[in-house]
């Protein structure tokens, strides 16, 4: 596209240090039906560009959607004399960039059934029959269906000489049954997180059976007993909970730019300091976390970042020791790094992008072990499947978790549900009391995409994945 | 395109048998800074462009971000072509009709002149001043303009505009870490000088901090602190959630449900809050939530107000009234107690029940005997925010704690923190 080359000539003819221009369009479709009422069927199309430039140590970034000769040099301008402007703050304090060489590749998700080309009628058609099997159970007072599609289509090119083109998508169907009785009110939800893969995903998933489970699970649940006071238990952990709890308190803490405080004013900073890299005992040494950006079917599987870079596979915690960071080009080099692993992302065209999680997982056990031997093996704890309630202080130390169902575990047994369970702990006690991680067979992704960080605030997605896992030893207990 | 001619154009091209049509416009300018240098720096306006429309009951909608012929164009085709593949809607209603709109004044010049250099001079001047204490400071100077423009075809027409102004601070200095932050629509008001003493203040009173253990306690919760609560507690309290069995405000609906001393209202006439002119194409109303402790509107979609038959309405902001009683004063109501800047991390635990869980963030001071002995640690709380208003000892005077919520400091007893953090 001609706006590439003009762009970068400008900007480089301004005496940028470096810049980089990102057309974007990013197209979603979000359906919602409630209680068989449509709540929602909008098609929205977000389109424009974004240009970063770096000088004397400073980014200015600003963005336009209105694509003409004049528009975009007026673009360019106006981000350079941004980044002349903080310079002027920076001038004891530089940013610096991460070398990265020049790239021309492009990438697009693998999809087999782009669900853009699948009629909203067929959609909603099938939204209705699951919300018709989940309202045919009495007791069951709400039924609702949230299907989000997502498409992104990129053009990015920098002054190194990259030049990308990028077609991004993914989709995330959630399903909910909320029961009523006894004066008492409980949901359950079919939510694996999204996927960045097709429609051939809801075509292979059986959302019938999926509506009967949990339209039943709802049940179940709003009868259950609570726990009662909260006492050290142990605690089994399903990869569609897991992935939340890893994404909290590792994701986050490993963030670069967290750990350099450039959070610090909102989302918060991190405990994971560098002086405890290669040395801090983050968990037991079975604990293995891998950033991922080459992952398949992950949301944060990009080819590249919006720095540029390639999308990289790396430890992040290696036998229970913090390895490294997730980093950018502008982070990297504050810790003396000499390269990014391409966690900067941003996710309109509208915004600057920033250091963010990558796909990140645990690393399956390595002995075989079952879901069923991993419960058989327990005498008394708490099993917790899916996301509930989630809580963590801003130095990424101190948490609070909840969960979608809950069984209580008796003499290796599922012995009775419960509901209202909340479970306290802290890093790194958390992750050193895991005992046991089922093997291979067993891993599962969980995907998150609508992680909130940034001022201003950015939305980004990513997966998450694990086997289920024990950890011993945590306080567990009911809700007030 | 203007006003004029986009309206123009909807009603040409759009063959809906109704629609609702909205525009939003935000032009905004971000410093954002970490550890005395700039890190991110944005500039570039927003557009929102939305449309809802309906063949009968069947409706759909579209959004883009382009205002000109081609891409109102696909956004009519795109709304029209899901409204026509849509099933019909059991809980549709039209669109609203003519309304007159309350008189609001939202928008601010000294914001909406404010330039990128004296925003850059405002980080400047926070910068030095964290270096002449051997401190870092992070955060964001931000303005933003928004204009809004929503029609239907049924006859609404609506116009509205606001301002804000905001510039947060965290300072670091050693274990020391506090915030304090400014939100209004006017920048006028905005001094950078006594909001850095502030923030100095703050983290000179937090440097001898001690360990504190996880109990029922006393607290005055000052403004931002008691804001983050009460938009949860709104949430819960909508009309159908509540009508429906979820929430716990079921069956409440003029019933004492709050403390006696409690006091909910959304506001038009305060000169400190942004009042939007109408919101999902109604009017915006004076309103009271809960009046002395009673429960006394709940808010409601239209669909659920026609069938309830109750009125269609939003908070779309917060103001509870105070009493005027000082922070001093507070103290020596109780024996000891703790003083909350602002909760972090808010979620619900229970919907049903209306728990809540968070931790305290930027400044925990711990006094006895009516003084401030020392800073403690930072607590989790899971609290029932109704609850809390039944155990309030004492009001302060309202004060602006963000553009869309003006609400006194508290004093609270009995506060419930669960656990507690290193920090």
């Amino acid at each position: 596209m001609k706006y590439l080359d003009l762009a970068m000539n400008a900007a480089a003819s301004l005496g940028a240090e470096y810049a980089d221009i990102r057309i974007q369009r990013t197209t979603d479709q979000v359906i919602l039906l409630r209680n068989l009422s449509l709540k929602s069927a909008n098609t929205s199309v977000i389109d424009g560009y974004g240009i970063r430039v770096f000088k004397n140590g400073a980014w200015g970034f600003a963005h336009n959607n209105v694509y003409s000769e004049e528009a975009v040099l007026a673009t360019v301008q106006k981000a350079f004399e941004i980044a002349e402007l903080s310079a002027t703050v920076n001038k004891d304090n530089k940013l610096r960039l991460a070398p990265e060489r020049s790239y021309i590749a492009s990438y697009k998700t693998p999809v087999q059934i782009d669900s853009f080309d699948i009629p909203l009628s067929q959609k909603v058609e099938m939204m209705m029959e699951v919300n018709r099997t989940m309202l045919a159970y009495e007791g069951i007072r709400q039924a609702t269906f949230y299907l989000i599609q997502h498409k992104d289509e990129k053009l990015f090119a920098s002054t190194l000489g990259t030049r990308l083109e990028i077609t991004s998508q993914f989709i995330d169907p959630m399903i909910t049954a909320t029961a009523v009785a006894d004066g008492d009110s409980q949901s359950r939800t079919f939510d694996e997180g999204g996927k960045a893969v097709g429609w051939e995903w809801i075509e292979s998933l059986d959302l019938i059976q999926v509506a009967k489970q949990i339209a039943q699970e709802a049940l179940i649940k709003v009868k259950a007993d609570s726990l009662g006071a909260e006492q050290r238990r142990t605690l089994i952990l399903d990869p569609n909970h897991l992935g939340l709890t890893m994404h909290e308190s590792v994701g986050h803490p490993t963030e670069l730019d967290r750990v350099l405080g450039w959070e610090a004013d909102y989302a918060g900073i991190s405990f994971a300091t560098p002086e405890k890299l290669k040395n801090y005992r983050y968990g037991s040494e079975i604990v293995n976390f891998v950033g991922d950006n080459t992952l398949s079917e992950g949301l944060a599987s990009l080819g590249f970042d919006d720095d540029g870079v390639p999308g990289q596979k790396w430890h992040i915690i290696k036998d229970g020791i913090l390895n490294e960071y997730g980093s950018t080009r502008d982070t990297a080099m504050e810790i003396g790094l000499g390269y990014s692993r391409g966690c900067n992302r941003a996710t309109y065209y509208f915004d600057q992008p920033i250091n963010r999680i990558p796909n990140l997982y645990l690393l399956p056990g390595t002995k075989p072990l079952t879901p069923g031997e991993l419960i058989s093996d327990t005498e008394d704890g708490v099993y917790i499947q899916g996301r509930g309630s989630f809580s963590i202080d801003q130095h990424r130390v101190n948490f609070q978790f909840g969960g979608d169902f809950f069984w209580e575990i008796k003499n290796g047994k599922l012995h009775r549900p419960l509901k209202k369970i909340l479970y306290k702990s802290c890093n790194p006690e958390f992750w050193n009391s895991c005992d046991a991680i089922c093997d291979e067979r067993f891993w599962r992704p969980f995907g998150v995409v609508n992680c909130g960080k940034g001022q201003p605030s950015q939305s980004a997605r990513m997966t998450h994945g694990s086997a289920p896992a024990r950890f011993r030893n945590i306080r567990v207990g009911g809700s007030q | 395109m203007t006003k004029e001619r986009i309206q123009k154009f909807i009603r040409e091209h759009c063959s809906a048998d109704d629609y609702t049509f909205s525009i939003s416009e935000t032009d905004s300018h971000q410093t954002r800074f970490a550890q005395n240098a700039i890190t991110q720096h944005i500039a570039g306006p927003q557009v929102r462009i939305s449309l809802k429309v309906s063949f009968g009951t069947k409706s759909g909608n579209s959004m883009v971000n382009l205002a000109n012929e081609e891409s109102l164009l696909r956004l009519i085709q795109t709304a029209e072509e899901n409204a026509r593949l849509a099933p019909e809607d059991p809980e549709f209603v039209p669109s609203t009709g003519a309304a007159v709109l309350p008189k609001v004044d939202n928008s601010s010049e000294s914001t909406n002149s404010l330039s990128p250099k004296q925003m850059v001079g405002i980080v400047q001047n926070c910068i030095d001043r964290a270096k002449t204490l051997g401190a870092t400071v992070s955060g964001m100077c931000e303005k933003h303009h928004t204009h809004k423009f929503e029609f239907t075809k049924n006859g609404f027409v609506g116009e509205d505009a606001h301002s804000t102004f905001g510039h947060s601070m965290t300072l670091k200095r050693g274990e020391v870490e506090t915030k304090v932050s400014y939100e209004a629509k006017d920048f006028a008001s905005f001094d950078v000088a006594k909001e850095f003493d502030r923030l100095a203040a703050q983290a000179e009173v937090l440097s001898h901090m001690q360990s504190f253990e996880p109990q029922k306690i006393a607290v005055i919760l000052r403004p931002n602190a008691l804001e983050e609560l009460m938009w949860f507690m709104i949430w819960m309290m909508n009309r159908r959630e509540s009508d429906e069995g979820f929430t716990p405000f079921t069956g409440m609906l003029d019933k004492e449900c709050f403390g006696k001393k409690f006091s909910l209202y959304s506001t038009l006439q305060h000169p400190d809050l942004i009042a939007p002119a109408f919101k999902a194409s109604l009017p915006n109303k004076e309103t009271t939530w809960v009046e002395r402790g009673i429960l006394k509107n709940m808010p409601a979609d239209r669909y659920w107000a026609q069938k309830t038959a109750c009125d269609a309405q939003n908070a779309y902001n917060i103001y509870i009234p105070g009493e005027g009683t000082s922070e001093a004063e507070m103290m020596k109501m109780v024996p000891r107690g703790l003083i909350i800047n602002r909760f972090w991390y808010i979620r619900f635990v229970d919907m049903k029940a209306g728990e809540l869980t968070g931790m305290t963030r930027d400044g925990v001071l711990y006094f006895e005997n009516g003084e401030v002995k020392h800073a403690v640690n930072n607590l989790r709380f899971n609290e029932i925010p109704q609850d809390v208003t039944r155990r309030i000892l004492a009001l302060g005077k309202e004060a602006l704690a963000s553009p869309y919520a003006v609400v006194p400091t508290i004093l609270v007893e009995d506060f419930n923190f669960v656990d507690k953090t290193s920090f």
